[in-house]
């Protein structure tokens, strides 16, 4: 593996890690935005934004692009966080330098009035589908609950309400103080040619104009408030419990990550043996999500009406118990082994690299190898998760359920 | 690194296949066990998701716990599923642990504890998972509409249902996995960094048995309704869709690939252009080859709010009929290297390959290379695909839908 890196005069970098036993290469373009920097007026603006970059530009009308993509076979698609907004592809090597032009084109779309009006209708629908996933909309909901006004608790997919209020216009104004070269990266792995690619995106983006992309970093430990919506049409329990953790920028992530699947990976963790093994819960995980200066512990149980009361009084035992008490060494052991094969798996397919490189330079802004990632993971101690339990106690919790009428 | 495929076959018939992969340093495998839905006796539907929880809560000399303790500390991630066929339990890790790894999921297949208690436990989650389908209506639809497509038993529906699964007692389900965990229709595969020879000196110590006898062939009966409408107050209609085709193993496999690329195969193809981009109708839209040994179908899904869902599936409809009209050159050529680029992609998967060969083998029976597939695929023409849907029309629909509203089904 070897690492490149080219930062332009407007501040645009380029990084990529070369692997050339690869069969494929992935190329991808990362912009520090998403719902956390969008106001009330505008909420989901950033999330339809990432629909729009399909429509074309002025060159090329939404056809076009689709016919332009699967002409390469890529394997493409975009997603949008409460942070990040991300467009990438996976193809045969051949195809890396023809893919990378058509991103670079759609990075400066022409966000049409006529298509904005009709991707409105698919952005609805897509908000509609949601509504009927009950494991992600209380998710939604909870953060939302949890940073209590801060703007980590933007909707990323905005309501019905905001996106019918949205113009293009606004959408516009966002694109130009957002997708500046600044406030992005591109990233490459697998098997490519970096002069080629380099050069490529040099001369592309060169010109474009360098703004001020400023974000507010501000940590937050949660409302801790709790809540029970009801839903008329739901028959099962879906509880989302969020708590305080370390930042993405922390060094501390590792073993947060480590405590999450200790208490709620999805077999042989505290959740495991004392709600779904015993048949309690059917699912229960918890999981440390990283994010910008902040970031938090997030645990769904789903069960039955029946069994609520018994499920959150384990569960408080669970947090009780890691918290006074501590954890294991062979919990750790194992703990350890899952993430770390979960890690090398992952990283074997350029796409799954680009993911962890493209998010390590917009979280961290230097390069980390998987040998890094291995050892930071390998270091961390039973006392470094005791530390952090001291800080960080997962039974002080925001909790938001949805469940039918009682 | 040339392509290569590994096989060894067990006396009591049990197929070892691999493919090794030069660049990783991660394993996959699975075992296909003969004991899918459609295998199972008559009102044992959901035997199949009890059995791959049962058969982990102890086995050999551990039980449950020191058999969890000791997967994870291997850094295995395990994955099971029921199909039709089979029932699998497949699993990916670090290729060093991979004879540890055997040794226990030998234990799992030949010597589950199967205790009484923990039946109970396994059986209750069953049943919950079925009630939790009712919050997941997009999955549920598509779980109904292979139950109502394919002839039975082939659809059965792998989730199970609820009477039956409180009807299933210990002692049936041992029954059940005596009679279908047969070693001698039992497929093994993997694929990633590993030694073959070391791997077939293991399983024939683990897994040689005598032969077993071979498993009833299956009657298909009737095909189920048509139309299917389950009602509930959701956001959205999801409609599944199914028509039938070719079989995996016919000849015009690839011309039937080719022409579902066309009508799904990426954001240019048919379904995606006119349903969402030019009509905006819905967000998640698309159009998938389902094959089964013994019948196939495609299968179309589509979430869409109440008042457009009636457009939707007309559009959807109007959609498949048109394909037999014209085939532009191009679509052929955008479907082809589409199929192709997805062959390679999945290729530098451990766990997809180690997938891979072992459907083949149990469908075709025998494996195939990605030189064969391209140049199957490069075979295919406008007029090869055009003529296959002329005598393959995609005109007898089934379909399912959940949500508020009913919509009317044309025939």
């Amino acid at each position: 593996m070897e690492f490149k890196k080219e930062t332009l005069s407007n501040g645009l970098t380029i990084i990529g890690e070369l692997n050339k036993s690869a069969k494929s290469a992935a190329v991808g373009f990362f912009a520090r935005t998403g719902s956390r920097d969008e106001t009330s007026q505008i909420n989901g603006v950033s999330h339809f934004l990432e629909h729009m970059v399909f429509k074309g530009t002025e060159k090329l009308n939404a056809f076009e692009v689709n016919e332009a993509f699967d002409k390469t076979g890529a394997h493409f698609n975009a997603s949008t966080s409460e942070e990040n907004t991300i467009f990438y592809a996976a193809v045969l090597p051949e195809y890396l330098t023809e893919v990378t032009r058509l991103w670079i084109e759609l990075m400066r779309p022409a966000l049409r009035d006529e298509d904005f009006k009709i991707e409105k209708d698919v952005i609805k629908e897509e908000i509609a589908m949601y509504k009927d996933m009950p494991s992600f909309d209380v998710m939604d909901k909870c953060r939302n609950f949890y940073f209590n006004g801060h703007p980590c608790g933007n909707s990323v997919l905005g309501s019905a309400e905001s996106i019918d209020n949205l113009t293009a216009e606004q959408m516009r104004d966002y694109f130009l103080t957002r997708y500046v070269p600044n406030n992005m990266v591109v990233v490459c792995a697998g098997d490519f040619d970096w002069d080629q690619i380099r050069s490529i995106v040099a001369n592309a983006c060169g010109q474009w104009q360098k703004q001020h992309a400023e974000r507010e970093l501000k940590h937050y430990k949660g409302s801790k408030k709790q809540k029970r919506i009801e839903i008329a049409n739901l028959v099962r329990e879906h509880i989302c419990l969020m708590s305080p953790a370390v930042s993405a920028q922390d060094n501390r992530r590792f073993a947060a990550s480590l405590l999450g699947a200790i208490i709620g990976d999805d077999v042989g963790s505290r959740f495991f043996w004392e709600l779904v093994d015993k048949a309690l819960a059917e699912i229960a995980t918890m999981i440390f999500g990283a994010m910008d200066g902040t970031g938090l512990f997030c645990s769904y149980i789903r069960c039955s009406s029946e069994n609520v009361s018994e499920v959150q009084d384990v569960i408080s035992a669970i947090f009780r118990s890691v918290s006074e008490k501590g954890v294991a060494e062979d919990e750790l052991i194992k703990a350890k082994n899952k993430l770390l094969s979960a890690l090398v798996i992952k990283n074997e397919l350029p796409m799954g690299r680009l993911v962890d490189m493209g998010f390590n330079w917009q979280y961290l802004k230097r390069y980390r190898t998987i040998e890094e990632d291995v050892s930071a993971i390998k270091a961390v101690t039973v006392d470094d998760i005791h530390l952090l339990l001291k800080e960080f106690n997962p039974g002080d919790f925001t909790q938001l359920s949805m469940g039918p009428p009682q | 690194m040339p392509e290569r495929f590994d096989k060894y076959i067990l006396k009591n018939g049990m197929v070892l296949l691999g493919e090794p992969m030069g660049s990783v340093g991660s394993v996959a495998f699975r075992f296909m066990l003969p004991a899918g839905a459609a295998q199972l006796p008559d009102g044992c539907c959901g035997a199949g998701n009890v059995i791959t929880d049962w058969i982990f809560r102890g086995a050999g000399d551990r039980n449950s716990r020191a058999l969890c303790d000791a997967l994870d500390g291997l850094g295995l991630h395990r994955a099971g599923s029921v199909a039709s066929s089979h029932i699998i339990i497949a699993a990916a890790l670090e290729a060093g642990n991979l004879a540890q790894a055997l040794d226990l999921y030998a234990d799992i297949i030949l010597q589950p504890s199967l205790a009484e208690e923990q039946f109970e436990l396994a059986r209750k989650l069953a049943v919950d998972a079925v009630h939790a389908l009712d919050d997941d209506p997009r999955h549920k639809v598509m779980l109904k509409l292979t139950e109502q497509f394919y002839p039975e038993p082939l659809g059965r529906n792998t989730a199970g249902e609820i009477e039956e699964l409180q009807a299933l007692t210990a002692e049936k389900t041992k029954q059940i996995i005596k009679a279908k965990f047969n070693l001698s229709e039992t497929i093994f595969s993997v694929a990633g960094k590993y030694d073959f020879d070391a791997i077939c000196r293991q399983m024939e110590g683990l897994f040689e048995t005598d032969s077993q006898q071979s498993l009833e062939a299956i009657a298909l009966g009737e095909k189920a309704g048509l139309y299917t409408h389950i009602h509930n107050d959701s956001a959205q209609v999801h409609i599944g869709l199914g028509t039938e085709t070719v079989r995996p193993a016919d000849e015009d496999y690839y011309n039937a690939r080719v022409a579902v690329s066309v009508l799904s195969g990426g954001m240019s193809a048919r379904l995606f252009t006119e349903v969402r981009e030019k009509r905006g109708l819905c967000y998640a839209i698309g159009a998938k080859y389902h094959g089964l040994k013994d019948a196939a179908g495609i299968m179309c899904y589509a979430g869409t709010t109440p008042q457009k869902a009636q457009e939707t599936l007309d559009v959807i409809t109007a959609e498949f009929n048109r394909l037999t009209d014209r085939i532009s050159e191009e679509e052929v050529q955008r479907a082809k290297v589409g199929l192709k680029s997805s062959l390679i992609l999945q290729s530098e998967s451990s766990s997809s390959r180690a997938g891979g060969i072992a459907t083949d083998y149990y469908m075709l029976g025998r494996l195939r290379g990605l030189d064969e597939i391209k140049s199957k695929i490069e075979e295919t023409t406008a007029d090869s695909v055009l003529e296959f849907l002329r005598n393959n029309r995609f005109e007898d629909f089934t379909v399912v839908t959940i949500g508020p509203k009913k919509i009317s089904v044309n025939r």
